[in-house]
């Protein structure tokens, strides 16, 4: 196969594909191509959160028990695929991440479904969930080593094509919460871990000022606690992690 | 503001040029480890940094640099078949109207929020810049984690080759074909930016 006609491939894909259903085809082409019996796309979180990414071709069972107990959250694949920009084998797991006795139940229960091995390619936009897409084998069949390269690209365009169809499905029609400067600035050093009255003598404004401004931001964000604002906030790009380490 | 500048006079003739050599050491030497030439212990610059090269810089108006990019000939030493022609499949693009991307940067001392609009002004400026003087096509290397984010730009994008790992990090080569469509494609990807002003000129 020549490059050049597969990278027209992945790229018609990306830019043609105008449904689930047809991406859910060229994934079902692609994947054997590769070496590997399933995929999945998916954004790492709970499914029901409305619009997130979720397509794959997982054993049936395999998928509800999956859905059922909203593993996509604490999936080891998942968790792993945030700490790489760069694709990896699930064997190789246990290098990135530390494993619980959980994870690994988890992922005992998988390889007796069909979903042995596999290969993540992970997938973030700034300011979104993170999202992958790994493919798949049952337990025993050989990683497909020189398809990898492959097929981290095909992942990367996968991805993308998946995010351009379930984003003009509302995912960005609903108007994301925005702060003001101040209640931003006031954000960044809660945190950092300081109490309102820290804030303040580093803002040079008063403790109640300070905590009206965080109340009015967990109300635009529409969460009562102020560490889950801290997670919404750092989750769509408000904040970032380099600002709270500080540089 | 914007400052498309071609400059043959060295690093020390333009404060532009000076702040966008000075936020790149920032970025490629001290953030990202990169293996480059510094001078002067405050610029980053290199073997391609000369009379061929044209630059897109983003600056307040007070100078302060904000974003730029390094535009390279490809009919020249470049850096793609320069030093990483093992990108490519093929041999990489070369023509007049083709030019390679490289030294993107987006300044450290940006918030988050700052950040996406310098980039999202860059980005739509390099497709004007395009579209202004007939380039048809732009190269570029990426790590693999921003090519997902290049990808999500909204514009017509393809791998030039298989992704390698190299010194540690896996890159791609790609090529971005730039048509009077897509400034409408990255505004559907909800990437635009405010009209800014403009100093184009040949630095002398």
């Amino acid at each position: 196969m020549r490059f050049d006609v597969v990278a027209t491939h992945f790229r018609t894909v990306v830019e043609s594909v105008g449904s689930a259903d047809e991406l859910a085809i060229a994934m079902g082409m692609i994947t054997p191509l590769l070496g590997f019996e399933h995929y999945a796309l998916s954004h790492h979180v709970d499914a029901a959160h409305g619009n997130a990414v979720r397509l794959h071709d997982y054993p049936e069972r395999w998928a509800s028990y999956y859905e059922r107990n909203a593993l996509s959250v604490t999936d080891p694949v998942h968790r792993a695929s945030h700490v790489t920009s760069s694709g990896f084998c699930w064997s190789n797991m246990p290098n990135m991440i530390p494993l619980t006795a959980g994870d690994r139940r988890m992922l005992a229960l998988g390889r007796d479904q069909g979903i042995g091995d596999g290969f993540t390619v992970p997938a973030h936009v700034p300011g979104e969930a993170r999202g992958s897409c790994s493919f798949a084998n049952r337990a025993g069949r050989p990683m497909p080593a020189h398809m990898l390269p492959l097929a981290q690209l095909a992942g990367n365009f996968a991805f993308e094509a998946a995010r351009r169809l379930w984003t003009t499905r509302g995912h960005r029609s609903t108007p994301r919460p925005v702060l003001t400067d101040r209640q931003r600035d006031c954000m960044l050093w809660v945190a950092r871990g300081k109490s309102d009255w820290e804030v303040g003598c580093i803002l040079g404004i008063s403790e109640e000022t300070v905590a009206r401004h965080v109340r009015n931001a967990c109300e635009r964000y529409g969460v009562n606690k102020r560490t889950l604002l801290v997670i919404r906030t750092l989750f769509d790009g408000t904040l970032t992690f380099t600002d709270l380490v500080g540089r | 503001m914007l400052h498309v500048l071609q400059s043959a006079g060295g690093p020390a003739s333009d404060d532009a040029l000076r702040a966008m050599f000075a936020a790149r050491k920032s970025v490629f030497v001290d953030l990202l480890k990169w293996d480059v030439p510094v001078i002067d212990d405050t610029y980053e610059v290199d073997q391609f940094d000369d009379v061929h090269a044209t630059y897109l810089i983003l600056a307040e108006p007070d100078g302060a640099h904000l974003g730029s990019a390094r535009l390279l000939q490809t009919t020249r030493p470049h850096i793609l078949d320069s030093l990483y022609g093992m990108l490519c499949e093929e041999a990489p693009p070369r023509a007049a109207d083709i030019l390679e991307i490289t030294r993107f940067c987006l300044d450290r001392r940006l918030t988050a929020r700052e950040r996406r609009a310098v980039r999202d002004t860059l980005v739509t400026t390099l497709v004007e810049h395009a579209l202004a003087n007939g380039i048809r096509a732009y190269t570029a290397i990426a790590e693999i984690g921003w090519f997902q984010q290049i990808l999500a730009f909204g514009w017509q994008c393809a791998p030039l080759g298989l992704s390698q790992i190299v010194d540690g990090a896996m890159l791609v080569a790609l090529r971005i074909d730039v048509t009077s469509e897509t400034p409408a494609l990255l505004a559907r990807a909800g990437i635009m930016a405010p009209p800014i002003r403009r100093d184009e000129r040949l630095a002398a």
